[in-house]
């Protein structure tokens, strides 16, 4: 599909949502190491709510949707309401992936048709729901949750209580659903038996598990689940609509519902089912609803019959006119004995009958129960089922029952005492709710003007004498506090913080239930042109695009700059241009191709003298060669310098991956990274990255241990994982170090030989060092299982050629136990080679500098032939020599010149020193490799190849293959 | 593990998985008159579950785990005779 042409205004959305979802992702990590945080917590409001209101521009629902959820959730962090935790950040991040995902597809043109389309917009509700859940008064369901049981009061139970009364809307009030709850259809030898045992004051649950029909394709078995539910005492399998014909049926549509009944607390139902809060509903049951005495009919109806009458009911009123008295007198024995005669003669099916069963049950478990035994004892003549919901409790006598909890009335979220004077009406609240959000406002400007301190104490006073109106003297002095913290940092950040905390001190104060949040927001619509003026009369232009962030419109024009409609960002830095990157590579080729014109003059300027006899004109032309030529390596310099990018984009990955993959892994790690502010080329850096992520990958699966095995060997639990970079000279070196297990040479000896990869020989002698470098030997993996994150076998000799591809090395080293350091060092820049020619065969060649140690000519004399093979002994050094033209397989024989002296450069490649014989040398210069492109790509002998001063092109020699 | 077809009788062992839906579906199409054996049957995969529901083949064999059985029987016991007065389903 063809993508339909991006407009700019949708562009610049695009790479600016990436760069809020890198600072949400960011903010959302630290926030885990300082969850209180109020400054980490606003930026990470603030970067969410921009991106929301960014978005609506757009029509793209999905991505909105679940960005609304999740500013609505950091609302009530912000207030305090909700605790961060790493179950709220897992489901931020999760969102905001799914965000990120949204944009790929945007940016690569899909249409709003795909099937995936509809997709996403059922993965968007799961997760805005998932999000929501986390908040504790779900204004949307309207109906208040409740908990008929309490839960001691902790850290620990707070977030679980949260996550519980989310459940919220599902987590029904006692009385109201029973209806919906067909315990009815429970047998009743299964109901029996649950009841007895939730005599031991076990919560009970009735849970209905409706789940997605396409959770197949998500890998999901619901029967599993159902099976697996903590607690499950009775489960049910029910189709949701009728099969169709055999021939019709989807097999991968899933069309079951499941319900059970549970003992296991409601954390550990929600806690089971968290994947799919929205499709299980979990009600919590009194087990007296349990108590339904039926009737089954005589004859092939299965259904049961609750109430009915067809059985005679002999002797039953005899009874009840019995019983009851039995029961205020508190004579248990009695009162059974005289069930179980009656129930001897009753028909067994009959409704009469299954009440006794129930009687005598509740006579062993509840006897002390008055009231729940005379309503039973009373249906037994009435054929009505006991009507549990007035209020009884199977606990205890006449207490008011757990139905009852259902009209609990929420705690008022602050009770500040007024001070006296008279409250606010609506209006007035409603007035001054919208002075102070002006002043929010005001203070978030992010200008520095002169008349800061000025602006700051108008503020404080706007809010003293505010806080005054609505009867709240106290406030004044706290805003004073934050003034002076404010004055003497420059900063309006304590005032802002102390506004933020107090935000619903003015309606707590006043009438409950003034609504501030959507007035102030409509407010602000005509009070942002207002600032925006004021704006426009402070120095920095920057300042007229702040308040405009309300809903991310962007009245103001589009000239004031490339960042439209946002605050400055604290991320990037201030003054900096977003350039496409085509226009730098332009840049790039045009000044490779001014180096290689360049490079022309001096071929010029001699043929000035040689061929035309002008010696002025040669040096003339030689002078004006050396000033272009130092202005144009200062220009390539330059550009250079514009591709560097640091490091820091790379690594800005591995939080994230370290976290992920610790938690999946169950390992404790912590990352160290230093040297982020490194810069290299951007090619590099970017070949880097997926190396990179695949050595840390390997150590975090295979070099870690779990926190067990590490305290069993003395290690602290956590394990610790340093990333580095760090400049040397024209290189960059980055190291990855773990503190893991450490690769094992013996293993590694043993699975190579296993594998073929090396023969018993080498087995025999080869070093340890060198027997844990094998790892980087294709379709090497000693992991014992291939997760799906490594062990392939395919990953580390991908990794080396990558870093070669870019004139880098990588080396590993390890001591077992102790750990392994992977360290890889790469080119400063790309792009310069420097290069020796040679001669040979009349052909020219280049020969990287990187890897030529000398030039020598050795007397044909002092060569020696050992067995087929032929060296020289060069200062106490035997050094082989292979002939060029023979590695080139070129026929003619390498030329001596004329003291019979033939001519050898002498060359490092893997690590060895080797002399290659060769025609002659010639000069040495700085060319602009480029690689083989096309049908020569496949040449390993070449590295690529460079274009010469006169216009021919000189292929370089790639020494380490051809050798 | 794969589902066994004999000739008019589907053996189902240990944890039957989704990707035997499909081919469970076909057979129970093409032999109406089939039964399933569930003796050994530890799990199996809704999709498999679904199958059953809908062909409603005759059982031969119910699966020895208890707990199994009982979500099964709720699910596949044939209507007559019927399953509420649970005496074999209790369960603890």
């Amino acid at each position: 599909m063809t993508p339909s042409p991006m407009s700019p205004l949708l562009e610049q959305f695009l790479s600016e949502a990436r760069e809020f979802l890198q600072g949400i992702g960011q903010k959302l990590m630290q926030l885990e190491d300082s969850p209180g945080d109020p400054i980490l917590l606003n930026e990470l409001f603030r970067l969410l709510h921009t991106l929301k209101g960014n978005s609506g521009l757009f029509a793209f629902p999905e991505m909105t949707r679940v960005l609304h959820a999740g500013e609505d959730l950091l609302v009530q962090v912000r207030t305090g309401d909700i605790a961060f935790t790493q179950e709220l950040a897992d489901r931020l991040l999760d969102a905001m992936d799914f965000v990120g995902l949204l944009c790929d597809e945007i940016e690569s043109g899909e249409s709003a048709d795909t099937p995936q389309a509809a997709s996403h917009a059922s993965q968007a509700v799961v997760l805005a729901e998932a999000l929501r859940a986390l908040m504790p008064i779900n204004p949307a369901a309207g109906d208040i949750s409740a908990n008929p049981q309490s839960y001691s009061v902790g850290d620990e139970a707070a977030t679980h209580d949260a996550l519980i009364s989310s459940l919220g809307s599902a987590h029904q009030p006692a009385g109201s659903r029973t209806a919906f709850v067909p315990l009815a259809e429970i047998p009743e030898a299964v109901r029996m038996e649950v009841f007895r045992q939730s005599q031991d004051g076990e919560p009970l649950h009735w849970v209905a598990f409706t789940p997605d029909a396409g959770c197949f394709f998500q890998g999901d078995d619901p029967f599993h689940a159902a099976r697996q539910t903590p607690g499950v005492k009775w489960g049910r399998i029910v189709a949701r609509e009728a099969f169709p014909a055999l021939v019709d049926l989807d097999t991968y549509h899933c069309v079951l519902d499941f319900h059970l009944l549970s003992n296991a607390s409601p954390q550990e139902l929600a806690e089971h089912y968290r994947y799919v809060p929205d499709q299980v509903r979990i009600v919590a049951i009194d087990p007296l609803w349990l108590i339904i005495p039926f009737e089954r009919s005589s004859g092939n109806s299965t259904e049961c019959v609750i109430g009915g009458g067809l059985s005679p009911n002999t002797g039953a009123d005899e009874f009840i006119a019995d019983a009851l008295p039995l029961l205020w007198a508190g004579d248990v024995a009695a009162l059974k004995q005289n069930a179980q005669h009656l129930l001897v003669l009753s028909a067994n099916d009959s409704w009469l009958a299954s009440g006794l069963r129930w009687l005598l049950l509740l006579l062993d478990c509840i006897p002390d129960n008055h009231r729940a035994l005379g309503l039973l004892i009373e249906s037994l003549g009435s054929f009505t089922p006991p009507d549990w919901l007035a209020g009884i409790s199977s606990r205890g006598q006449g207490h008011v029952g757990d139905s009852d909890t259902a009209r609990i009335l929420p705690e008022p979220a602050h009770s500040e005492p007024l001070n006296g004077s008279r409250p606010l009406c609506e209006q007035e609240t409603v007035v001054l709710e919208q002075i102070f959000s002006v002043q929010r406002q005001i203070l978030e400007l992010e200008d520095r003007p002169a008349w800061q301190a000025g602006r700051l104490k108008a503020v404080a006073r706007v809010l003293t004498n505010g806080f005054k109106a609505a009867g709240d003297v106290l406030a004044g002095n706290e805003v004073e506090a934050a003034l002076e913290n404010a004055l003497a940092d420059g900063e309006s950040t304590p005032l802002l913080e102390w506004l933020d905390a107090n935000k619903n001190r003015l309606t707590a104060s006043s009438m409950p239930g003034a609504v501030s949040g959507p007035v102030a927001r409509a407010s602000t619509r005509s009070d942002s042109s207002t600032l925006r003026e004021a704006g426009a009369n402070a120095d920095n232009a920057g300042l007229t695009d702040a308040p405009s962030q309300e809903h991310g419109l962007a009245p103001a024009p589009l000239d004031d700059g490339p960042k439209f409609g946002r605050r400055a960002e604290d991320i990037a830095s201030p003054k900096s241009l977003k350039v496409d990157q085509v226009k730098i590579d332009r840049l790039m080729n045009l000044i490779g191709e001014m180096v290689v014109a360049k490079n022309a003059l001096p071929y010029l300027a001699q043929r000035a003298e040689n061929q035309f006899g002008n010696r002025e004109l040669a040096r003339e032309i030689k002078t004006q060669y050396s000033i272009i030529n130092r202005i144009s390596d200062e220009m390539q310099d330059s550009i250079m310098q514009v591709r560097m990018m640091a490091v820091s984009f790379v690594f800005q990955r591995f939080p994230r991956l370290a976290r992920d993959i610790s938690r999946k892994l169950g390992k404790k790690v912590q990352l160290v990274l230093e040297g982020e502010e490194t810069a290299a080329d951007k090619n590099i850096i970017e070949a880097l990255a997926d190396p990179l992520i695949h050595i840390v990958r390997n150590s975090l699966d295979h070099g870690l241990e779990t926190p067990e095995v590490r305290a069993a060997s003395g290690k602290p639990a956590t394990g610790t994982l340093t990333i580095r970079a760090l400049q040397e000279a024209d290189r960059v070196l980055i190291e990855i170090i773990d503190d893991g297990k450490g690769i094992d040479p013996a293993l590694m000896k043993r699975k190579a030989y296993e594998k073929g990869v090396i023969d018993e020989a080498t087995l025999e002698r080869i070093s340890d060092h060198d027997a844990v470098n094998l790892i980087f030997a294709a379709g090497f993996s000693t992991a014992e299982t291939i997760s799906d994150l490594s062990g392939r076998g395919v990953g580390m000799d991908v990794v080396r050629s990558a870093v070669q591809k870019v004139n880098g090395t990588v080396q590993v080293e390890s001591v077992v136990g102790k750990g392994t350091s992977v360290r890889i060092s790469l080119p400063l820049s790309m792009a310069v080679t420097q290069v020796m020619i040679v001669e040979s065969d009349g052909q020219l060649f280049g020969v990287p500098m990187d890897h030529v140690l000398e030039t020598v000519r050795i007397p044909r004399s002092s060569v020696h032939t050992i067995k087929r093979s032929q060296t020289a002994v060069l200062r106490d050094r035997v050094v082989p020599l292979k002939a060029l033209n023979t590695l080139l397989g070129l026929l003619a024989e390498p030329k001596a010149n004329a003291d019979d002296e033939l001519a050898v450069l002498l060359v490092q490649a893997n690590g060895e020193e080797l002399g290659i014989v060769v025609d002659g040398f010639r000069e040495t210069m700085g060319t602009i490799q480029k690689p083989l492109g096309g049908v020569l790509s496949g040449l390993s002998a070449y590295s690529g190849s460079a274009l010469m001063g006169d216009g021919s092109v000189l292929m370089v020699l790639n020494v380490k293959e051809i050798v | 593990m794969p589902i066994e077809f004999k000739k008019q009788k589907a053996v189902l062992r240990g944890a039957v998985t989704v990707e035997e839906a499909e081919a469970l579906l076909e057979w129970l199409q093409n032999k109406p008159a089939a039964k399933a054996d569930l003796s050994a049957c530890s799990h199996l995969h809704t999709a498999n579950l679904q199958v059953l529901m809908a062909a409603r083949p005759g059982i031969s064999s119910w699966p020895k785990n208890t707990e199994l059985r009982a979500w099964l029987e709720t699910a596949l016991k044939p209507a007559l005779g019927g399953s509420l007065d649970g005496d074999d389903n209790s369960r603890s």
